[in-house]
């Protein structure tokens, strides 16, 4: 079923409105053949009506989708060579298994041998073989979901697309399909366009995410990059285990590291950009905040005092909960080593922030379609690299040169 | 130190079994009996006339208030003069309310599915406007439906005059409303995913209304078939109002006006008759809903299939 270089799909200046909201608002996007990508965000953010788009069950009101260098926009679903995974499967349920994954197949002018071999053969990837003759109702959630990633995989899309298609089933199921899909996925070759709203699934599973907020792409990467290097506030919340805190950026210091005051106390971050002014939000990751007694430090760099609100016990580590004087909580994560001395709650403490873990985050991405220039011009952060950081600007490029193309 | 606590207040006799009544009643844990109690009654209140009218029909005798000893073919066969069979005014109005009935189903249903069909897909200005007056037949009085019609015809279709032909489409009229409400409650159930899964999959509008739409819907046009054809072989006030004379008699007709002359329990015989092909209709239409829809039940949720057929969900 592979597909060799097809299955490129871009989405240029994507729009659509639904009455006075904003759905999606602007999207650039340029998936590589065989790339599982996902679009992650919380309900709202536009991420279905995106995928709905590419289906085309929705019209979007301006830019393009362009799949192998044809634009989509105007054809009809039914037409366009991309199949969809539905959340809640939309299995026929007057038909069985059998016919449900032969449906589409039948649409064709496919000869009967050719259709019941190709069926059989879906069902067998999915290892359904022997369930051809069920009614969808009589099958479990997740033998539901095969059969409808049977019945899509088995026209050979250039792209599935597939809007939340775990969502229904339980924690453990999820687990194995999520690592079902991506083996899948890596033995057909076929694009995968991924939406959801779980973090773990996302970076479990893709090679790449947009993390999508109020229609628009706040940061697109490796799970990697997204998870470890966010860009804003809003990436670094939504993937949680980060601490987030309420400050003010002074802009760059000596060193080339920004300043900020979180309450009345004065931090210097190395991470990430440092030329932010304003309000903005200081992250930490847990297990980087260092903890002390009062008065053992030598100096007052990135310390502030607090005290501890909770303390729990999770077997690899202590997660100790930090009220901290500058008026927010932080949370602290402690390596249990078996012999270090215990926090108790209510004991004063000193939290030392190091620089080199302290990131500065603007409190929304500058909206100048899609990618804030200045941002990045000035982008000295130690760990992200750069050209990925750079890669929203090559990519409008890239997609503008396709796009002429196209049209001559 | 003891303390005596009082677990039950002492009460006299009537206040006890006073009381016990209102625990018997009040338990949230025991069956609802006062609720079953009510459908109870109710569902006696609404049989017994029919109840009643079926039996007279068994009459030895020639009164329908009076029972004179039972006689199970008299006014069906039995009689010579009077009977169902040997009485040509009776046959020929239950043949022209099945006639009426089951025209007016054939043509209602087909024309209330495509209208549901375009009312649930519309989309933008005049949908909810177009929604509410599908709903005028319903709620305008039947007489004054009657009436109006009798009027459209006089000055409007002078080109039909008052016949069989005129009480369909009055019927039809008057029916359609009742396919599309049936129907379009069943697709805002079915909702567009199954569309758009077969256009997905790359079915034609006119593959997934076949292949797709119809199948799902035909629970609920069975179910439209099935009240179009109670509602109307019923109906009365149309079917006079349009009526071209004794020829265009329905069963209805025949009944009220023998009642007024000289009523023989033929008249039970013919309205029993009624009853049983109503009930046959349902039966036939049940049957099917279950063999058509066998697929989609989950098992151990199989009863109450009837209820699942005739419910309407009003969105």
């Amino acid at each position: 079923m592979t597909q060799g270089t097809n299955g490129t799909i871009q989405l240029v200046d994507l729009t659509k409105r639904f009455g006075d909201h904003l759905a999606v608002d602007g999207i650039n996007m340029d998936i590589p053949s065989g790339e599982f990508f996902s679009m992650l965000g919380p309900s709202g953010c536009g991420k279905t009506t995106t995928l709905r788009m590419i289906a085309g069950f929705e019209q979007p009101d301006t830019g393009r989708i362009v799949l192998d260098g044809q634009d989509m926009v105007h054809s009809p679903p039914n037409k366009r060579p991309v199949n969809t995974v539905f959340q809640n499967y939309a299995l026929f349920p007057h038909l069985n298994v059998f016919d449900n994954v032969a449906f589409g197949l039948r649409r064709g002018r496919i000869s009967k041998d050719e259709v019941n071999r190709r069926t059989n053969e879906a069902l067998e990837l999915v290892m359904l073989g022997d369930l051809g003759d069920r009614r969808p109702s009589e099958l479990s959630g997740g033998q539901q979901q095969r059969v409808a990633l049977a019945r899509a995989l088995v026209l050979k899309p250039a792209g599935l697309l597939l809007d939340e298609p775990l969502g229904a089933l339980d924690a453990k199921l999820r687990r194995q399909l999520q690592i079902e899909l991506k083996s899948l996925q890596e033995r057909v070759g076929i694009t995968f366009i991924y939406v959801t709203h779980d973090q773990d699934e996302a970076l479990t599973m893709s090679d790449r995410i947009a993390v999508m907020n109020e229609g628009q792409v706040e940061q697109m990467g490796s799970p990697r990059e997204i998870y470890e290097a966010p860009e804003t506030a809003f990436v670094a919340d939504f993937l949680g285990a980060s601490n987030l805190m309420d400050g003010v950026a002074h802009g760059r210091d000596d060193h080339g590291r920004c300043r900020v005051t979180v309450g009345d106390h004065e931090l210097v971050a190395a991470l990430g950009q440092s030329d932010v002014n304003g309000p903005g939000k200081v992250t930490i990751r847990p297990e980087r905040v260092q903890l002390e007694r009062p008065g053992t430090a030598d100096n007052h760099e990135n310390r502030i005092e607090g005290e501890v609100e909770r303390s729990i016990y999770i077997g690899s580590a202590f997660q100790l909960i930090v009220r901290l004087n500058a008026g927010c909580t932080i949370e602290v994560e402690i390596q249990n080593s078996g012999c270090h001395e215990t926090f108790e709650i209510g004991s004063r403490v000193v939290a030392y922030l190091p620089p080199d873990a302290l990131r500065v985050l603007p409190e929304k991405r500058a909206r100048s379609q899609g990618a804030p220039a200045v941002a990045r011009a000035s982008d000295t952060e130690r760990t992200g690299k750069r050209e990925e950081t750079t890669e929203p600007s090559t990519e409008k490029t890239d997609t503008g040169r396709t796009a002429r193309q196209a049209q001559a | 130190m003891n303390t005596i606590v009082d677990t039950a207040p002492r009460r006299g006799l009537f206040a006890g079994i006073l009381h016990r009544l209102i625990g018997l009643v009040r338990n949230p844990h025991g069956k609802p009996r006062a609720l079953m109690t009510i459908t109870w009654l109710y569902m006696i209140w609404t049989i017994v006339p029919v109840v009643v009218a079926i039996a007279f029909s068994f009459n030895a005798g020639r009164s329908i208030s009076v029972w004179q000893g039972f006689d199970a073919t008299r006014w069906y066969w039995g009689d010579p003069v009077h009977s169902v069979l040997h009485d040509p005014g009776l046959q020929a109005a239950l043949w022209q309310s099945l006639k009426l009935a089951g025209l007016d189903m054939l043509i209602a249903t087909p024309i209330g599915v495509l209208l549901a069909l375009g009312l649930a897909r519309w989309r933008g200005y005049g949908k909810r406007p177009a929604n509410f007056l599908m709903l005028f037949p319903l709620i305008t009085p039947e007489i004054v439906m009657g009436v109006s019609l009798y009027l459209v015809f006089q000055y409007v279709y002078v080109f039909i005059d008052p016949s069989t032909t005129a009480q369909v489409i009055g019927q039809v009229t008057f029916s359609i409303s009742y396919v599309v409400i049936v129907v379009r409650g069943r697709l805002m159930s079915i909702g567009a995913q199954y569309e758009e899964a077969a256009a997905d999959l790359g079915a034609s509008s006119w593959d997934s209304l076949r292949l797709v739409l119809f199948p799902l819907m035909l629970p609920a046009i069975l179910a439209s078939m099935m009240i179009v054809f109670a509602i109307s072989i019923d109906n009365f006030v149309i079917a006079q109002w349009l009526s071209c004379g004794a020829g265009c008699d329905t069963v209805p007709i025949k009944v009220y006006s023998a009642t007024r002359s000289a009523p023989l329990p033929s008249i039970n015989a013919v309205a029993a008759i009624m009853v049983y092909l109503t009930l046959g209709a349902v039966l036939l239409a049940f049957v099917l809903y279950r063999f058509l829809t066998r697929g989609e039940r989950v098992k151990g949720q199989a009863e109450g299939g009837l209820t699942q057929m005739g419910s309407v969900d009003f969105n």
